[in-house]
Parts: structure tokens; sequence; C-alpha cells
């Protein structure tokens, strides 16, 4: 769990997954649908597509809206969770997600001025 | 003395023929009288050669007659006249402009030998004169424009005994004022010609049309011939027996009044053809009748309707008649659509806005770039009403402010920049230029023309990135209007301020300093004076300016911060207004704090630390005892809609991206 903090994590959406495979990213959606088992749950990115994210532990409370999942892309691109946020909209501003799938495009479209560096420590 | 009259006249008149004022001699006069009340006077002239009894003076004109200016025997002008054929065929001339040359006492007498002209000679009859007939009126319509046709069967029965005796009169066709719907209802469905085929009543004789089958119903019977319906712009008020096929473009609410003379409801909708546009509107009971019947977008047969003029007041298309529905008026649906146009646009490019007068209204298309959230205001009336303002661009590169109003301005989501097209919107001179939709304006959002197309391709291949001029200065952020947009760096860079003349320009920038020290100072309590106030030893405070003492002073503010973005950061001054904008408490309060609660006092200014705004700033070469300095002075702070402004990079990005 340690490693995947410290690591420069890509933000990316469904269309990026397979190229991000067994490696750590952030994604951000909104929840579709949450398994009865609460180990797995569908978030929706901003195009609309459907990304499976995979819990060690049941969740347990509700989740809603859009959230940020932080974990490993399997094989099989779902997302193995390691921590989430959910982003919380009940204060003003509503979490625009199709914006800031535009956003990503363009951090995705010029890698040279979104270079991704590793923070370094002290 | 004899006038002449211009001999031939009368049948290039009737023949549709142009004729220039041609000079004629009346021969005979009667007045008509109408269900309605109003006279009409119908006329026999003559050109010498050929006589005819279908001329019809215009309502407007009916003084001639009554105040015996035209009198049997005098010679007249026609200066204007309109031709038209009735349903059955026969022709009239409606005399709408005529000058009294010669008195009748002076002509002495029928000029000439006239004989009856008679455009066909086919029989027909007898229209009955007012008896509201209930007569398959859908089916019923006027062949087509009537100075082309010739073919057409013509007025018969006249020829003979116009002067003669009354009685055939009284059968004539051409009573009833035209003007009524009813009268004309009975069809006299002569002859083949007509291609009203339902008409199987042969002998055309007056009764008969009562004993029509058709009389139930249009909405149940026979299919309509589309052959026998006329087009919007033949539209007139003397044709009453008429069936249009038009598609519903825009229908309004139903409104309900309620004045002195009583109260009402209306609707009103407007229809469009092949050939034109034209409104209507239906009151009280055929409100209950035709809203939830007519829908827009749909096709209908509409027919018996009075046809008026228009009241340009309402009324802004370009027809100079419209209709109103009254008791005894058909519409059907038409399943057949074929020919009729979807909506008719007449799109004023945006940039042709300025040369428009306020108050026009027009119709509009642009994309939406940006809109503001729905508010609610009061109107005068205490009525709540929600308002959004949008703003539209196009290929002319100019953007200018439209405003919703009610379910429009609630529903309406500009999530992905959509093509707006709105018909009927008003242009106002608030803010420069900007459109506001009225209760009878219809707004289309994506709609499926080739205009919305064409300006989708343009925006999304170029349009989005555009550097638009806005006609509407709205001061606010969402605006892209004369705003001089620059970062931090910019003003080191370009040297602003620095020619001695104070410059404009606008920042995203975020808050990294407030300093609290020496950010209040008492001032003068008079109202117009902000001058700082020296405290007296009698603890009276002093006002230099005012040359006086007051026992109390006001509170300032005159807050120095620092404002830092990317690039770079600046020292700004923001004074009173604007420091109480970025604190977030007003000059008293913060007094009053200072004085009580230091930490609450400090908590203050830490608040504002880090909070980013849009901040329009003044910058300017300022000396203070022979030092010079360039000065930037906050003149005002606007919220920064973050996902407007992130658009608003995005766009920059894109637009950076396709020129390199």
């Amino acid at each position: 769990m340690a490693g995947i903090i410290d690591v420069p994590k890509p933000r990316i959406n469904c269309s990026m997954l397979s190229q991000h495979i067994n490696r750590p990213v952030c994604f951000v959606g909104r929840v579709e649908k949450v398994h009865p088992t609460g180990k797995t749950f569908t978030l929706l990115d901003g195009e609309g597509k459907v990304a499976t994210v995979e819990l060690n532990e049941p969740l347990e409370e509700e989740l809603s809206g859009v959230v940020e999942v932080i974990g490993m892309v399997s094989n099989k691109g779902a997302i193995m969770a390691t921590t989430y946020n959910i982003m919380r909209e009940d204060k003003g501003i509503p979490f625009d997600l199709e914006l800031y799938n535009e956003a990503l495009k363009v951090v995705h479209d010029f890698p040279q001025h979104y270079p991704f560096e590793v923070a370094s420590s002290g | 003395m004899s006038m002449t009259l211009t001999h031939g006249a009368v049948e290039a008149l009737v023949k549709g023929l142009p004729v220039y004022n041609p000079v004629l001699q009346l021969l005979n006069m009667r007045k008509l009288n109408s269900p309605s009340g109003t006279s009409r006077y119908r006329l026999m002239m003559s050109d010498g050669q050929r006589s005819f009894t279908s001329f019809l003076l215009d309502t407007q004109l009916n003084h001639l007659a009554e105040e015996n200016l035209l009198v049997p025997n005098c010679v007249c002008k026609l200066t204007k006249t309109i031709l038209e054929t009735l349903k059955d065929g026969r022709r009239v001339l409606v005399v709408t402009g005529i000058e009294i040359l010669q008195k009748a006492e002076e002509t002495g007498g029928k000029i000439g030998n006239p004989t009856p002209y008679k455009a066909d000679d086919e029989t027909s009859q007898s229209m009955d004169s007012g008896t509201s007939v209930s007569e398959v009126s859908s089916s019923a319509a006027v062949p087509g424009p009537s100075d082309t046709n010739n073919s057409t069967p013509s007025p018969r029965g006249y020829g003979s005994g116009f002067g003669a005796t009354a009685s055939p009169m009284k059968t004539s066709p051409m009573m009833t004022s035209p003007m009524r719907a009813s009268p004309m209802k009975a069809s006299p469905m002569k002859a083949s010609p007509m291609k009203t085929s339902p008409m199987k009543v042969s002998p055309m004789k007056a009764s008969p049309m009562q004993a029509s089958p058709m009389k139930t119903s249009p909405m149940k019977t026979s299919p309509m011939k589309t052959g026998s319906v006329i087009s919007i712009a033949k539209l007139n008020p003397y044709q009453t027996n008429w069936t249009i096929k038009a598609r519903v473009t825009n229908k309004s609410n139903v409104r309900s009044w309620s004045n002195s003379k009583g109260e009402g409801k209306l609707f009103s909708f407007e229809i469009v053809d092949e050939s034109g546009e034209i409104r209507l509107t239906a009151f009280n009971k055929e409100v209950d009748r035709f809203f939830t019947l007519l829908e827009q977008g749909k096709v209908y047969y509409i027919s018996k309707a009075t046809v008026k003029i228009a009241n340009k007041q309402f009324n802004r298309l370009k027809n100079d008649y419209e209709i109103t529905l009254h008791a005894h008026s058909s519409i059907v649906l038409c399943d057949d659509s074929q020919g009729v146009p979807t909506l008719h646009f007449d799109f004023v490019p945006i940039a042709e806005l300025e040369n428009k007068e306020k108050d026009t209204i027009l119709d509009i298309i642009g994309v939406c770039k940006s809109a503001e959230d729905v508010s609610k205001i009061t109107t005068k009336t205490s009525r709540e009403v929600s308002k959004r303002a949008i703003s539209l661009i196009d290929t002319t590169e100019t953007v200018v402010t439209v405003t919703l109003w009610g379910e429009e301005a609630e529903k309406f989501n500009c999530t992905r920049e959509p093509v707006v097209a709105i018909k009927g919107a008003r242009l106002s001179d608030f803010g420069g230029r900007s459109l506001s939709t009225l209760f009878s304006s219809t707004v289309m959002v994506n709609p499926d023309i080739p205009e919305a197309f064409r300006l989708r391709a343009w925006y999304d291949q170029e349009g989005y990135a555009v550097e638009s001029q806005s006609l509407t200065y709205t001061g606010s952020a969402s605006s892209a209007s004369r705003i001089n947009w620059k970062t931090l760096s910019d003003v080191k860079n370009e040297q602003m301020g620095q020619d001695e003349k104070a410059e404009y320009f606008s920042c995203v920038a975020t808050v990294v300093y407030t300093r609290k020290e020496n950010c209040l100072y008492q001032a003068c309590p008079s109202a117009d004076c902000n001058k700082k106030v020296i405290e007296q030893p009698d603890g009276m405070y002093r006002c230099d300016k005012c040359n006086r003492q007051f026992p109390n002073f006001k509170y300032r503010l005159i807050l120095s911060a620092n404002l830092a973005d990317f690039g770079d950061n600046q020292w700004v001054t923001c004074f009173q207004e604007t420091a109480e904008v970025l604190l977030g408490h007003s000059a008293d309060t913060l007094g009053h704090l200072r004085d009580t609660d230091e930490t609450a006092f400090e908590e203050v200014f830490q608040k504002a630390n880090f909070t980013t705004h849009i901040f329009k700033n003044r910058v300017k070469l300022e000396t203070y005892n022979d030092e010079s300095r360039v000065k930037v002075t906050v003149m005002e702070i606007q919220p920064l809609d973050h996902r407007e402004y992130s658009r608003t990079l995005l766009r920059n990005i894109h637009k950076l991206a396709s020129s390199t």
C-alpha cells in the first residue's frame, strides 16, 4: 500500500485502461452499480464508459456520486483499488465529469507539458 | 361634355390584366347588408364598352357612398383595385382607391352603350346571403391564384338585370361582406371546374346548399383533396371559403386576462406553408377546442376563420393579415405533410444585430458558449419568474447574450455547447445589444435544420477557439467581451502602466497574503467624504476637507494584498468595496473585531488566503515624493466560475494546438 502512495499515478479514463495494465492509476468516475457483496462496483467515466473496481475489503458505507479511486490496473482491465475518495457534491459546485474528461485528454495529448515526475522526498 | 372612359378596362380588370388608373362610369350602386351590420356597396361600372356588376367598394371607402359622393352616373378613376376570385370562381373587383372625376349631374347619363361583361357563361348561382350553412369548409377551397387562373367559371347571372330589379340581386353572391366568414360558407359548388367534388349536389341553386350532405363536421368526413387547398400568401379578408394546409411552427401557452371589460383567455400559434406564414389566435371557447389538438410541428388543414389585418403590435410575422378562429372554424390533422416546410426561420447574423433597431423581433441562431445559472426574480406585478442568460456565438464571431424566461430558462442545459435557434426574440439595447425571448418566441435546442448543422461543424472545427467580441457588456466573468485578460507576469513583461496613462486588465489570481496591519483607518462620517480624520485632544475627530469636527468616525479599509498566479505575483491595493469582498466582512465589523477579538480578527485574514478570484485592475504610474512606482489597484472582484474558466483554458489550449 505504501508503494502506491509515493508513486506518480496518472489520471486515466476507460479508454486508457488497456495502456496502463499492471500500473498504478487514479481513476475518477461516477458510481453506477455496487455489487451486493460490496467488494466490487462499477464506475462511469466522463465518456460514459464503464470501469470495474475491486476492493480488498467490502465497502462499509454507501457509495454514490463521483469517486476517485487509486489502484492498480489488473490484466483484465479492472482497477484493484487500494484507496478511494468520495467527491462531495453537496458543497456548492457539482463535479463536472465531462469537463474533467476533457482535461484528462489534454494531459495525455501533451505529455511534454504535463510530465510525471517522482516527488522528491525530504 | 362627356368624359372619355377607358375602353376595354372592364375586361382587362376582370381578367386580371394590368390597367393603370382606368376611368369608368358608375352605372349603379347597391347597398348590401351583412349580418354583422357593416354595409358593403356593390358597384356596377362601365368603361363605355362593357359593364361589370361585381365591383365592391372597400369598406374603408363606404363614406363615399354614404355622403353621396359616389352617385350612379358619376365618372371616376379607379386608382387601386384588387381582383379576387371567389370559391365558386366568380370574380370580384374590390375597389380600394377611387377618385370622382365628374359628378353625376354633369355627365348627363350613361356614356356609350356598354354591354354586360360576363367572364364565363356557365350558370351558377346564388349564394345564400347570410345563412351560415355549415358546409364542408374543409373540402371547399378557392382554386388557387385568382389572377392567373382564367379557366374558372365566372360570375354569372349578373349580366341580366342588374339594374333592372332588385330581385335577382337578392340571390346574388356578392352580398354579404366578405369580411364575415360565415355567409360565404354557402359553397356554390357549381360546376365541374370546382375540383371540390364532395359537393355532389349539382343543381346549384341557393337552397340546395343547405341540404348538402356535407354539413357534418369536416373532421369526420372525406379526406381532403389537396388540390383544393390555397396557399397562405393568398389569404385575405375578402375570401371566406378557404382551406389552408400548414404546419404549426410556434404555439404559445394559454394566457388569461381580466380587465374592466371582462375576462377571457387566448392562445396564439403561427403556421407556415410553402408560400409564407400567418398567425392565428383562438379565444375563450376556441381555446378549449383547439389548444390540445394543435401540436407544434404537426400539419393541419385549417378553414373557416376570420382573416383580418394583422395587429403588428403583437404579430411580428411578415404577413399583412392574421387569423382569428371562431365557432365554425375547423382544424383537421393532416397526415400528408409533404411539401410543407418545417420551420421558417429568417436568421439574423449576430454581428448585424448592432445595425438593427431595438425592439425588433427577429430570429437568431448560435452555439451556446456559456450560460449563467437560472435565477428567480420578482416582477413589478409581484410574480416570481425564472430567468437565465445564455451567450450565443455564430460564424460572424460575435457573441450576444440572450435571456430565457420561465420554464425554458429552468430546463435549459448548456453542457456540450448546443446550437440554439430562437424564433421571435426581441432585440434590446440593454448592455449595448442583447436579446430576450418573448411569450411568443420559440426556442429550439439543436434543431434539425441545415443552419444548425453548419454552425455545429463550424464551431467544432474553429468556432470554439475564436476570440469573440460580445455585443452585450455584462461585466460578468462569463462574457468574453472587451475584458483585457492578462497574467500577472504580463504586467511586468509588458511594462503595463508605464505610460502615465492608466491601463486596465483582468486576471485570475490567488490571494497569498493580506496585510492586516494598517488596513483600517478612521474616516470622516459624512456621506461622500472618505478623508482620514484626526483625533483631537478633546476626543472629537476633525476632517480637514469638510472643515468640521465630528464626535465619531467610520472605519474604512485600505487593504494591501499580494496576488499570485502560475507565473508571478503582484502587490495590489484594495479599497473599501473590493477589500470587503475579499475579506467577507464590512469595514465596521472588522474595526469592531479588531478592538474586541484579536483572534477572530486575524482569522478573517487567514481565511482570505488562497482564495481565487477574477480581479479587474487598474495599473498606473504613481508619483509620491519624487518617487515613481507602478501601482496596481483592484477595481472589482468577481467570483471565479471554475467550470467556465476550465472551458476557457481548454479552448485556448485547443486553439494553440491547432495553430502550431
